[in-house]
């Protein structure tokens, strides 16, 4: 089988077959895992992008071949973990569930936006997930590599993003409105597939205690993202001072990012060309607001008068 | 308001562990202990975790039953405050339920809205202005919320 799927000199002679996936370290590059009857040859550990730092390896995602077909899949084992998670100085509980994966996979499987996949468990009862392969960049590469300026961006490419990101905002909505979280909000977490330039969002094993606002966490992360496309990249207050931006003297508190105070989301005041009602919606992200958004629906509506009025 | 109406004297005090719900049950007892014809309902929502923090379900109930302890002696200290300042023991109930709470603000409206209360006391937390945007305000939801009742927002 898996001399119709790799090149010959990659086709080991002998293969190690796990069943029981429990002790996912055990598990290496050109190990077999059975899972339904079905071998998936086991390729690379996964790396996980952090900023500024070397790559972290989740030892427990395998990138794999299936061998009945040849199709790439990544797969993912059990790893639970409970942790106190800190932002912006503010703490609360965070967890990682397969269990919430698996049911938002299935509750997905029809939404382009999606990575798409399915779950099974294997002989010892662990709930491993089997995704499709998405060819393609993180939409935050894919934005923060773009060498023309920002006018040339905003103008030219933006309006197509833009386009592109609501419909992964009217994703989360759809998640939301069937009492799931996607827990795990963030730029990297979107891919854009090479050949149809969908973006689709990855990884929702995580999950947080809420308090008051189940989905508030994850509408600071859609505002995250929406600043960064707005901005093409973060807005930093540092890296403007270092610039000795001409925009600085009139940089209020109330212009920064709510949580994140070193990040500029009143981007109207570094770019005048951002129109009025998209940098009213980028508002409700900072420290001058009044009004928080405590639903989806609410960023999507101002969001579609953006574009109904740009 | 008309004169003739009969106040509604069923005040329920939402609470948790917390310092601020402590001081609300306190700014109750000062306020009307003594002071005949009032009925406390000592309240607390138990907000059930999702199911998926837990690997499996005998967790779920351990964690659970010592909740359940925890929270037993904190209602009985507050109980014991009302007490102190002259509520009668008969005028106070205690009652912590669990629920899945998308929102404890709607959850503690929901029980109230089954009862007849007049009044819902809640301690205000302080929360940071980032907390309430990541994470909204109890007492603020019920400010916003509640309908036919008063709502005491102790500080």
């Amino acid at each position: 089988m898996a001399s119709h799927c790799l090149p010959a000199r990659q086709v080991p002679q002998h293969f190690r077959i796990h069943t029981d996936t429990t002790d996912f370290f055990r598990i290496e590059y050109g190990d077999v895992i059975l899972l339904g009857g079905k071998p998936y040859l086991i390729r690379h550990n996964a790396k996980e992008l952090r900023f500024g730092l070397e790559d972290e390896v989740k030892f427990w995602v395998k990138r794999a071949v299936d061998l009945s077909d040849g199709s790439l899949k990544i797969i993912k084992l059990v790893f639970r973990e409970r942790f106190i998670s800190r932002i912006g100085g503010i703490e609360f509980e965070c967890f990682r569930s397969p269990r919430k994966e698996a049911r938002i996979l299935t509750r997905v499987a029809h939404n382009k936006n999606f990575m798409h996949g399915f779950s099974i468990e294997d002989e010892k009862g662990n709930l491993v997930r089997v995704l499709d392969f998405i060819q393609g960049q993180p939409l935050s590469y894919s934005v923060g590599s773009m060498e023309c300026d920002h006018q040339t961006y905003f103008y030219q490419y933006f309006p197509l993003i833009l386009d592109r990101f609501i419909e992964c905002i009217e994703a989360i909505h759809f998640l939301h409105q069937q009492g799931e979280k996607h827990g795990d909000i963030r730029r990297d977490h979107i891919l854009i597939e090479r050949d149809s330039g969908e973006y689709r969002w990855i990884d929702f094993d995580y999950n947080y205690r809420h308090v008051e606002n189940i989905y508030g966490y994850d509408l600071f992360g859609l505002g995250n993202i929406l600043a960064f496309l707005v901005g093409k990249g973060d807005l930093r207050l540092p890296d403007l001072k270092k610039q000795g931006h001409p925009a600085l003297s009139q940089l209020s508190q109330d212009d920064e990012n709510i949580v994140f105070g070193n990040r500029i989301v009143n981007v109207r005041k570094i770019y005048p060309y951002i129109p009025q009602a998209l940098n009213r919606v980028l508002m409700h992200f900072s420290k001058g607001a009044n009004w928080f958004y405590e639903k989806t629906g609410q960023l999507l509506q101002d969001l579609h008068e953006c574009k109904n009025s740009r | 308001m008309d004169n003739n109406e009969v106040l509604n004297r069923n005040i329920l005090i939402a609470v948790d562990d917390s310092d601020n719900s402590r001081r609300a049950v306190s700014y109750v007892a000062r306020l009307l202990g003594g002071i005949k014809g009032f009925k406390v309902t000592i309240l607390h929502v138990i907000p059930q975790p999702e199911d998926d923090f837990f690997p499996a379900s005998a967790e779920k109930q351990q964690w659970l039953s010592e909740y359940r302890a925890r929270v037993d002696t904190v209602l009985e200290g507050y109980r014991q405050i009302l007490i102190r300042e002259g509520f009668e023991p008969t005028a106070l109930s205690l009652r912590s339920t669990l629920r899945y709470c998308p929102s404890i603000a709607e959850c503690i409206l929901l029980e109230s809205g089954e009862m007849d209360y007049g009044t819902i006391v809640v301690g205000r937390k302080g929360r940071s202005r980032s907390e309430e945007f990541l994470f909204g305000s109890v007492s603020n939801k019920i400010v916003s919320h509640a309908r036919n009742c008063t709502v005491w927002v102790v500080e």
